[in-house]
Formats: structure tokens, sequence, C-alpha cells
């Protein structure tokens, strides 16, 4: 009894072994394949028409390597599911044999471990240096590369084609732009300042009416938030992103004059607008330039960042004021975040939530605040825009207004419906709006207000007299950059052209 | 018959003897200290003479100073060992070489002697084993490719290339080169110093602790140049003055600080993750290099190594190397101190005839360094070190982009970049580029 048992399992293994055996040869692939010029092209391939007169089989790339024998038999089984269920229901010329040459497709039913049995040697005397970069490239990064990438044609000849190339090195020079973007439309465009590299998005803002303030209801509300009033801004564009650092040293690049020099002065002769002295220290903190947002920069600085970029764009750039701050920043909405959820919610202060913590998951997705910023500005790419499509308006830095600040300023606008207010006439301070990096949740709320605190922002500037051009010891406000809107303009523009 | 397998009995057992000597070696040190760790090294071995064996012929590409001098190492490595031809860009250079050689007893026949851009391809026609490369660096990857493709085992010089196109193609000709068992010996002669060899042991198995910090420097008067003379092309002005020009020569930060680059690259077992640094040209004469670098690689979990590098006349000019660890810190080259600054461990040099210290190793490391490619190819254990040194190599260029640029340079922007010097084509006569002296970031207004 147990010897025949033994016997039954190691017939049965032997028939198996047969079956799989027989159902992996080129003739049992080719006896149901719907696709006979496969069959052809593999021939003409460098793959079967070899000097050396070795031939690969059909399951030599399109299976697993049989020694990987578990792998093997269920991608066996799978493909035969597959192609068993594909033949009875499907006509060959129903199929889009063009989209099943592409890599992406390819790589569905071509083994890379296949490639790599044969293919044991990927440095041989002979390869040149394209090939030795290629497959330097593939052992430094097997995850990201494929052999298919380059030998996409090894396996059934397409005509002459030659490698489908890896020419995808890094490439230095970045595109010098030689103009300013033309607007045609009121839609948003990705402006470009003339002679470097760098643009960056404006926002088409469509005008409106909201209400302005903050609800005596919300939570942690300030005084100087309210009453709300109604509001109508009209349209305009606003920079996706605080102005960057690379932005910025654009201009400071541009404009950057010598000495410490008290007053803004213009350069009559070529008309040109003499920016920020040398900053002292490093005024990116250390924590990288590039996208992140330009800091520390003066209100002035920012001011005059604006009327240079006017300069040489032809357009009208200046700060928001901070009534269409508010509106960019609501976004419609008329909740303390642009996102669900209260301030309560998310605020970190009290016992139970010391103990528990907050549910964060939507204000870290829209946010750059004190729970995820590591206490510095982070990249604006990490974070979801608001319904505006403008990212980082409560979060990452605050952001200077044109106005200037009076805590009592809602109230001494007229009871009716107030377009394009523009705050007080004079003051000492400016508006600064918005949340940054190092608040707690409480203080990211849209409504909430603040302002410059010029002196306390300069206390350990050692110079006298002290910079007007850069704070030192304020890290968390920057700047975002509006265009005015003008459509007879637009419309004047598209007549000429 | 029977006499050959008992020399191998005999062979078999003094192997074992040696091996035996090894494992109480290991256990002594272990009993010392506590700390002591497990190397994970392949030591060359340290021979005085390379074994006799089958003959080997070189060939020489490359004929200056230090090409001549590399045949002369090679040829006193030991028994049996042939030069048999030469090739360099100039013919002057070709025959200077060959009467120096002659001197020295070294007869290598006329036929044999080429010259031009293409002098290489028709010595690697001739009948030879090895091939001696020393050529200014520029010409390395190409050259070595036409080597290992050839089937020729390698000795050549550092650097081993001047851009991050160049390093990456030595690696990968590094890796045919293993794939097909041949020897590749680099000019990084320290790791071939019985001395550093040595000392690397003792750091490796913990004699200083864990490293927290390095430094390299290479402090040294000018070196030498050409001025141009009648009749010379651009091109035959640049190669004859090659030293000076950054695509021939990558800098000094390759060409010479790249041993010391090397030394802490492999004391810490790796190679840094990025470089700030600076540097500029305060006293050089000809061509478009610097003649000072300062640069800070980072090797990542906080430790810093500082390179330094100058060829400047009159200054404080010394060239070492220094690691700190926890527990200690070495000269690399000889001696492991305590924290305190006593002496925990020194090299012992052979001793002179009053029984003093001679202070150098018994085996000159250029000499030591070609017993290592016989060694290796008689007993036919191949080693490749081109992989190891390219990326000595890469670590400078890393370093020189970032004193050239201002900017923080990584390894990955390094082994992603497209960086190639030189012409397009090499030929005797006008090049059109200009070879600007880099200037770091972007000019201020007045």
């Amino acid at each position: 009894m147990f010897i025949a048992g033994g016997l039954s399992v190691i017939l049965f293994l032997a028939l198996s072994n047969k079956t799989i055996h027989y159902t992996s040869t080129n003739e049992f692939c080719a006896s149901c394949h719907v696709h006979p010029h496969a069959d052809v092209t593999w021939k003409l391939s460098a793959h079967h028409n070899t000097r050396s007169g070795v031939s690969v089989n059909c399951v030599d790339c399109h299976l697993p390597p049989q020694d990987q024998q578990f792998r093997f038999l269920t991608r066996k089984a799978y493909h035969g599911m597959h192609d068993f269920y594909v033949y009875m229901t499907k006509d060959s010329s129903e199929i889009d044999w063009t989209e099943k040459r592409s890599i992406d497709a390819a790589k569905r039913f071509v083994y890379e471990d296949g490639c790599k049995k044969c293919h044991t040697n990927l440095f041989p005397s002979t390869l040149n240096s394209l090939g030795a970069e290629s497959h330097l490239k593939y052992i430094r990064n097997p995850e990201n590369s494929s052999c298919l990438q380059c030998h996409l044609n090894v396996g059934h000849y397409r005509g002459k084609t030659g490698l489908t190339s890896a020419e995808e090195l890094i490439s230095g020079s970045k595109e010098i732009f030689t103009g300013p973007a033309v607007i045609e439309k009121f839609a948003t465009f990705d402006e470009k300042i003339p002679g470097t590299s760098v643009s960056f998005k404006m926002v088409a803002i469509p005008g409106g009416e909201f209400k302005m303030g903050t609800p005596d209801d919300e939570a942690f509300r300030r005084g100087d938030e309210g009453p709300v009033i109604q509001v109508a801004v009209d349209s305009f564009w606003m920079g996706e992103i605080e102005v960057s650092w690379n932005e910025y040293l654009a201009f400071f690049n541009a404009t950057s004059s010598q000495g410490r020099k008290e007053a803004v002065e213009t350069d009559e002769e070529t008309d040109g607008i003499s920016g920020a002295t040398p900053p002292w220290g490093a005024p990116d903190q250390g924590w990288g330039k590039g996208s992140r947002p330009a800091i520390t920069m003066s209100h002035l600085g920012a001011v005059t960042y604006c009327r240079w970029l006017s300069s040489v764009t032809g357009k009208k750039y200046r700060l928001p004021t901070e009534a269409e701050w508010e509106y960019a920043a609501r976004a419609g909405t008329n909740t303390p975040y642009f996102f669900e959820g209260s301030p309560n919610d998310y605020e970190t202060l009290g016992f139970w939530r010391k103990l528990f913590g907050a549910d964060t998951t939507v204000i870290n997705s829209y946010v750059i605040y004190q729970e995820n910023s590591g206490n510095r500005t982070r990249q604006p790419e990490i974070v979801w825009a608001n319904q505006f499509g403008l990212k980082n308006m409560i979060g990452n830095v605050a952001e200077f207004c044109l106005d200037f600040y009076d805590p009592a300023v809602y109230s001494k606008y007229p009871k009716t419906v107030v377009r394009n207010p523009r705050g007080p006439r004079d003051g000492m301070e400016r508006v600064v709006r918005g949340g940054a990096y190092n608040y707690s949740a409480k203080d990211l709320r849209v409504g909430r207000r603040g302002f410059t605190r010029t002196k306390d922002w300069l206390v350990t500037d050692p110079q006298i007299p002290k910079s007007i051009w850069w704070y030192s010891d304020c890290k968390n406000v920057g700047f975002r950059v509006i265009c005015e809107y003008d459509k007879s303009e637009i419309n004047s523009n598209q007549n000429i052209n | 018959m029977e006499n050959s397998q008992f020399s191998r009995r005999n062979f078999l057992g003094k192997s074992a003897l040696i091996g035996a000597a090894g494992v109480i070696g290991m256990n002594v040190l272990t009993s010392c200290s506590s700390k002591t760790k497990n190397v994970d090294y392949v030591f060359p071995p340290v021979l005085d003479k390379a074994p006799d064996g089958v003959k080997l012929r070189a060939g020489l590409v490359g004929c200056g100073n230090r090409g001549t001098g590399a045949a002369l190492n090679f040829l006193s490595a030991g028994n049996g060992l042939e030069l048999v031809a030469l090739a360099d860009v100039f013919e002057d250079k070709v025959w200077d070489c060959r009467s120096k050689l002659s001197k020295q007893r070294v007869e290598v026949p006329e036929k044999n002697c080429f010259w031009g851009f293409d002098s290489y391809k028709s010595l690697l026609d001739v009948d030879l084993d090895i091939v001696i490369l020393a050529t200014p660096p520029h010409f390395r990857p190409a050259y070595f490719d036409a080597c290992v493709q050839a089937k020729k085992h390698v000795f050549m010089e550092k650097p081993v290339c001047v851009d991050p196109v160049g390093a990456r193609q030595i690696i990968a000709t590094s890796k045919k080169a293993e794939n097909m068992g041949l020897t590749v010996i680099t000019g990084t002669q320290r790791r071939h110093q019985r001395d550093y060899l040595e000392t690397y042991r003792q750091v490796a198995s913990g004699a200083i602790g864990e490293i927290v910090s390095a430094k390299a420097w290479w402090l040294q008067s000018h070196v030498w140049f050409r001025t141009r003379e009648e009749g010379w092309s651009d091109m035959e002005y640049m190669i004859r003055n090659w030293n000076n020009f950054c695509w021939l020569c990558g800098d000094h930060i390759l060409d010479t600080h790249v041993h010391n680059i090397d030394i802490i690259n492999w004391f810490l077992g790796k190679n840094p993750v990025e470089a700030v640094g600076f540097g500029g040209r305060a006293r050089r004469l000809t061509g478009d290099q610097y003649d000072f670098f300062s640069i800070d690689f980072n090797y990542g979990n906080g430790v810093f190594s500082h390179s330094m590098s100058r060829q400047i006349d009159d200054c404080a000019n010394t060239l070492g190397e220094h690691i700190v660890g926890t527990n200690g810190y070495t000269n690399c080259k000889n001696t492991v101190y305590n924290l305190d600054g006593s002496e925990k461990w020194k090299y012992e040099y052979p001793k002179n005839k009053d029984g003093k210290s001679t202070e150098i190793v018994a085996v000159s490391p250029y000499v030591q360094e070609h017993i290592s490619l016989v060694t290796s190819i008689r007993t036919n254990k191949p080693v490749v070190e081109a992989e190891r040194t390219a990326i000595s190599t890469l670590t400078a260029i890393m370093g020189r982009t970032a004193a050239y640029t201002g900017q923080l340079v990584t390894w990955e922007e390094m082994m992603g970049s497209t960086m190639k010097l030189g012409p397009e084509k090499y030929e005797m006569g006008p090049v059109s580029a200009e070879f600007p002296v880099p200037i770091p970031g972007t000019q201020h207004k007045t």
C-alpha cells in the first residue's frame, strides 16, 4: 500500500514534469498563440538568429527562470489562464499589438531574471561607453531600472532599431528666459523672469464678495479679528507659492547695492532700481534656498522686489491688500481653515491633547506648521493647495500685506459692502497674515491677524543705523505677490497683436 | 614527478604553519584589547620580491619621468620581467626614455617604439602581458579600456581620470577586468606601504575606537611647468605643460592630494556623501588651475574630513593624514596615539647597523606595488584596484567641483554628472576652446 502510494506520487511527478516540459516548448506556445508575427520576428531576432547557433526559447524570456520553481509555476499558471481566456474570448485583430510592444506592457510578460540568468556578465570587455554608463546605473539602482529600457527589441525583430537608448542623463543647463510671460487672457500662467532661469506660477483668482473677519464664536478668536464685514474684491493673479529664494535672489543679484544705505534710491540714468544691501550671515538660516520661501527680508525689501518685478516683466506686481489676502486664503470657505476641522480638534494645547494627541491627517497635508515642519521652512511641493490652487496660505511662513495695521480697522469701514479696502491711510506697522512653520493650530486660522514688529525684529542687528533691508530677528515671515488684472490692457494688447 | 609532489607537500606544510601563526597573532591581539574587531580588508601580499614564474613582458604608455620610473620599478619587482615596448604622444619622449633605460641596461627594441595619439594601439599589438599606463590622467579611461579589451594586465598611475564620466568609465572597465580575471594595480602606493598597512590593521581592529573626524593635506611648493615655445601648437603646448591644465591633469587636488584622500576613504571604509569648499589661484603662472583648495568632505553620521592642498612656495608645507577616534588618534602612517597624546603603538621599521630605526620601510612602496602586480599574476590571484582608485579620484573631483563652483556638491550628482573635460578631437594643432580659471558663485554689483 505504502509502496503503491509512493509509486503513484512518483508517477504523478513524472507526468507533471513531462507536462510542464511539454507546455514550455516553443511548439506548444505557437500551437494556440494567436500571433504568428511573434514567431516570425523572434526567428529574425538577435535571440534566435545568432552567430553561435544558440537559440533562446519563448519561456526563457516570458516566464521566470525554471529554477525559481514556485514563481515559475505560479506565473506559468497565471499566463496560461490569461492566454487561454484571451484565446477563447478575443479575436487576434481586436488586440492592440503596438501597445504590447511598449516598455510598460513588456514589463508585464518579460522576466528580467530570465535576462540575467543567461547574461551573467553585465560588463563584457567589448561593452562601449554608453553601455558601461547604463549598466552602472542599473547595478546602482536595479529597482528603478530595467533591461527593457534599452534592450526592448532584442527578442523580436522590429527592423533596424538599435538600442532604445538611455540618453536621459542629467542636462546641466537650464533655459534662460529672454522675455517675460505674455498674458492673453485672465488665466493662470507661468511668469518668467527675463535673463534668469527662474519662473513661478501665478494663479488667476476671479473677483467676488466674501465675509472678512472671524465670527464671535470661533475658538481662539482674538479681539482684532472682527466685526465680520462684507467685502468685494476685483480679480487678480496671486503667486501659487510664497516668493521663493530662487525668485528673491534673482532680484537681489540684479539690484543689490554696496554699503548700507538708509533710503531707496532710483538710478536715474538706467531707470534701474537700487535694491537690498548684502545681508549679514545666512538669511536662509542654513535651511536651504531653492523653492523654500525667502525670509528675513524687510517689508521694504518685499515692496522693492515687487517694483523690480513689475519693471522687468512689464506687469503690475505688488503685495496683496489684507482683504485680497483673506479672500484668496478663504477660497470660498467660511470656516476657521479652508479645510475641514476646527482649531479645537488640531490644537495640541491642553491636558487631553497632550496625552492622546490630535488626529492631524488633514491639516498635515495642507499646512507646514509646528507639528510637521521640524522647526524650519519646507519646500512648498509637499503640501496640497487650497480651492483656488494656492499653497501654504496659512503655513510655512507668514506673509506681508500692503496695509498698515490697525486692530480696530474692521469696525471703521462703512457697514455696506466694502469694495477693495486698503486699510488705514497711515500707521507704523504693516499687516502680516497667515501662519508659519512654528505656529500651532490655533494661530493658523485664516482670520487671524498679525503685524510687523520692526523694533523687535532688529534687536540684534549690530549696525547703526540698522538695516532697512533685512530683519535680524524675524525668521518666519515672507511674502506673496499679486499681479493686478486690467481687462482693458489685455484687450488692447490683443488688438496690437 | 615525485620531486614536485614533495615540494608541493612542503609548500602546503609551510602555508599551514603561516596560517597557524596568523591565528595565534590574532588571538594575541584579541586578548590585549576588548575592542578588537575583525578586519575586513584584502591585504596585498607584502613580499620582498615577487615569486619566480612565467616570463612577463610589459609595455609602457607615457614615457615621461614617472613612466620611466614606473617601468624600472616594475623590472626590479622580481625575476623574468621584461620591458618590450614604449609609446608616447611625442617622439622625443620615446627616445629620451629609451636612452635612459638603456643606461640602466634595459634595451627596448626599436621596432616596438611608437608615438602619436594612437601609439597605445600599436603597443597593444605587440606580444606583451602587462601595460603600464603613465600618461596624463585625461587619457586613462580610454587607454585602460583598450588594454582590458586586449586582455592585458594593467598597472596604472593615479589619478585615474579627470572628470565624472571618466570615473564611471574606469569603474565599468574595472568590472570587465574582474570578470576576465585580469589584475589591475593602481599607483596609490600607500596601500602597498608596510607601515600604512600595519597602521590600518591597528585602526580597523579598533585601536582608536570609532572614527569621529579626519584631516588630509598635501601642501607643497610650486610644481613643474613649461612656458610655451615657438612652433608649439595649442595642443602640443598643453600636453607638454599638462600638469597645469585641468582637462589633462584634473588639478592638483587630484594629481597629488588624491593619495591622502584615498587614505581617508580607505580608513573610513567609505566615500563622502557631499563636499563644500573653496580654492583659488594666487601664484600659478601657466594653465587654468588653482593653486590652493580647502574642502570639507561630509562622510555622514557627523563625520567630516578636512582636505587641504596647495602648491605655493614658502608656506607651511607638509603632507599627511590624521584620523581621530573615540579612543585615540593616528597619523595613518606609523603611529597610534592615546587621547592624551602618548604613543600607543608604533610601526617597527627595519634597523640599521647601529641598531637604530631606519624610519623607512624595507621595500620602496613604488616597487612594492609592482611586486603585488607580478605576485598576483604569477599566483593566479587576480586583484583589481581600479574601482576604489576611481572612487577616490571622484572624491577629489567632487571637492574640486565644490571649490570651482562654490556650491555644495553631492556624490549622487557626481555619479550622474555628464561633465567631460577636454577637446572633442585629439590632434596636434590649434584648439579653439577657451581655458578660463573657474570663479565660484556670481558677481555682485558695484
